[in-house]
């Protein structure tokens, strides 16, 4: 546990360190979100229809996307020859641990300030504010584990960012269609009585992709 | 060298062909249910859905061989898992072209939002990711060991999609059988189909299984070649 926690300091320190990657993060979200709102400015007003806030909505998810895949990449980059050190210290399993628990609490933070850029400029009328949040919190935390995964993959191939989104985007597909689905109800505003088996589905595949890196991580630990 | 093994043996390719003839001489020729809606084009049963077993019977193949890949590195598994994922797109490719033609006339259209649908998108999409990674490293060891866990990650979540997905509200499938269209469940599905169906499924997952053998004694040729 303190070697998980050492890791995850580790990673803030670099974290704040770089000014230039925080800074890249703040302005990649801040442009993203208003060219957006200026494409979407026809839209824009205190009561959308369906119509409309669907669009919004698929928008605010493909900005998550976009921005969490930028925020990953960003984050780890450029940093193989420090991990010759970090292969003699810890076991995969804890620094996988470490990273998982790192990259999810800084996916939630980077997509908490796009959605409140998204909120300033577009607004969403959410007609239940918590239950979206929530939806934001569980899908964040899975697509942050999926990244990290195909992160390691992607730069164990050499491939770098391309083969990052090749390989992950089509195991992003089953989180955002939930997350589309539960985040559609709150915008749109109509009944969100079956959004209990959608937490559910949430939930599991968080669960079977943090398990699923768990497991497999150490497999591309050492060359 | 070439392994004599079950791969080289010729028995079940005739089996296959034997299996295949049947399906098409019979599958068109045999009467089949009258059904609103789906009419003839109930056929389509005989190939389109045979497509997924096979492409589904491959993949788990493949998958089992990227875990043994793990479990003890060696070369063979992984020419076994990589081939049988190649195979499994090709059958996946053909289930798709099955079902869109048979949509286009059932449905009207080539492609609808349909849970079925959205999850062999994700398969196939994941599955060529899987072939873009190959090619994208040159080391074979490295390549073999990443390639086999993306394997293992990319069945897993197709799976779980595959098992989740169509259970939540509000996303019924337009496929016959499911949301009340007319269809072939295990209760209306009449003897003479059944007749038709077990064969052609047979058939295919022996041809699916051809395939892969052909594409496997290749590799392993080409990669006997290289290291001469």
């Amino acid at each position: 546990m303190k070697q998980v926690l050492a890791i995850m300091q580790r990673e803030l320190r670099h974290e704040l360190r770089s000014r230039k990657a925080w800074l890249a993060i703040l302005l990649y979200t801040g442009s993203t979100v208003y060219i957006s709102y200026l494409g979407l400015q026809n839209s824009v007003s205190a009561t959308l229809n369906t119509q409309d806030a669907s669009i919004h909505n698929t928008i605010f998810w493909l900005l998550i996307i976009f921005i969490s895949m930028f925020a990953t990449s960003g984050s780890f980059a450029g940093r193989e020859s420090e991990m010759f050190y970090i292969y003699t210290l810890v076991s995969p399993s804890r620094f996988i641990l470490a990273r998982l628990i790192y990259n999810g609490l800084f996916l939630l933070s980077v997509s908490l300030l796009a959605f409140f850029c998204f909120q300033f400029f577009i607004g969403f009328n959410n007609t239940n504010l918590i239950l979206f949040l929530l939806t934001l919190l569980l899908t964040v935390w899975g697509i942050s584990s999926l990244l990290t995964m195909s992160f390691s993959i992607a730069s164990k191939g050499g491939g770098g960012f391309t083969l990052m989104a090749i390989t992950s985007f089509p195991l992003l597909v089953p989180l955002l269609i939930t997350a589309q689905h539960l985040s559609e109800m709150t915008i749109t505003g109509s009944d969100t009585t079956g959004y209990g088996g959608y937490m559910a589905a949430l939930l599991a595949l968080d669960a079977i992709i943090a398990a699923l890196c768990y497991v497999l991580f150490p497999y591309l630990w050492r060359d | 060298m070439i392994k004599h093994d079950i791969l080289s043996a010729s028995w079940w390719k005739y089996l296959c062909v034997v299996f295949l003839t049947y399906t098409v001489v019979a599958g068109f020729l045999m009467p089949a249910p009258a059904m609103e809606i789906l009419h003839e084009t109930i056929r389509n049963l005989y190939f389109h859905v045979c497509m997924w077993f096979a492409m589904m019977f491959i993949l788990t193949v493949s998958l089992y061989y990227s875990l043994k890949y793990l479990n003890k590195p060696t070369e063979d598994y992984d020419i076994i898992a990589s081939q049988c994922a190649y195979t499994g797109l090709v059958f996946g490719i053909l289930g798709l072209v099955t079902g869109s033609l048979w949509a286009k006339y059932t449905w009207g259209d080539w492609w609808t939002n349909d849970p079925k649908l959205n999850g062999a998108a994700i398969a196939l999409l994941s599955y060529f990711a899987y072939v873009v990674l190959r090619n994208a490293m040159d080391d074979e060891q490295k390549r073999a060991r990443i390639s086999a866990v993306y394997n293992i990650f990319a069945y897993v979540m197709m799976i779980t999609f595959i098992m989740i997905y169509p259970r939540l509200k509000e996303v019924d499938s337009l496929h016959p059988g499911n949301g009340g269209n007319p269809g072939f469940n295990q209760y209306d599905l009449d003897s003479h189909m059944r007749m038709v169906f077990y064969p052609a499924v047979i058939g295919w997952l022996l041809l699916c299984s051809w395939i892969a053998s052909i594409n496997i004694r290749t590799e392993r040729i080409k990669r006997h070649l290289l290291n001469q």
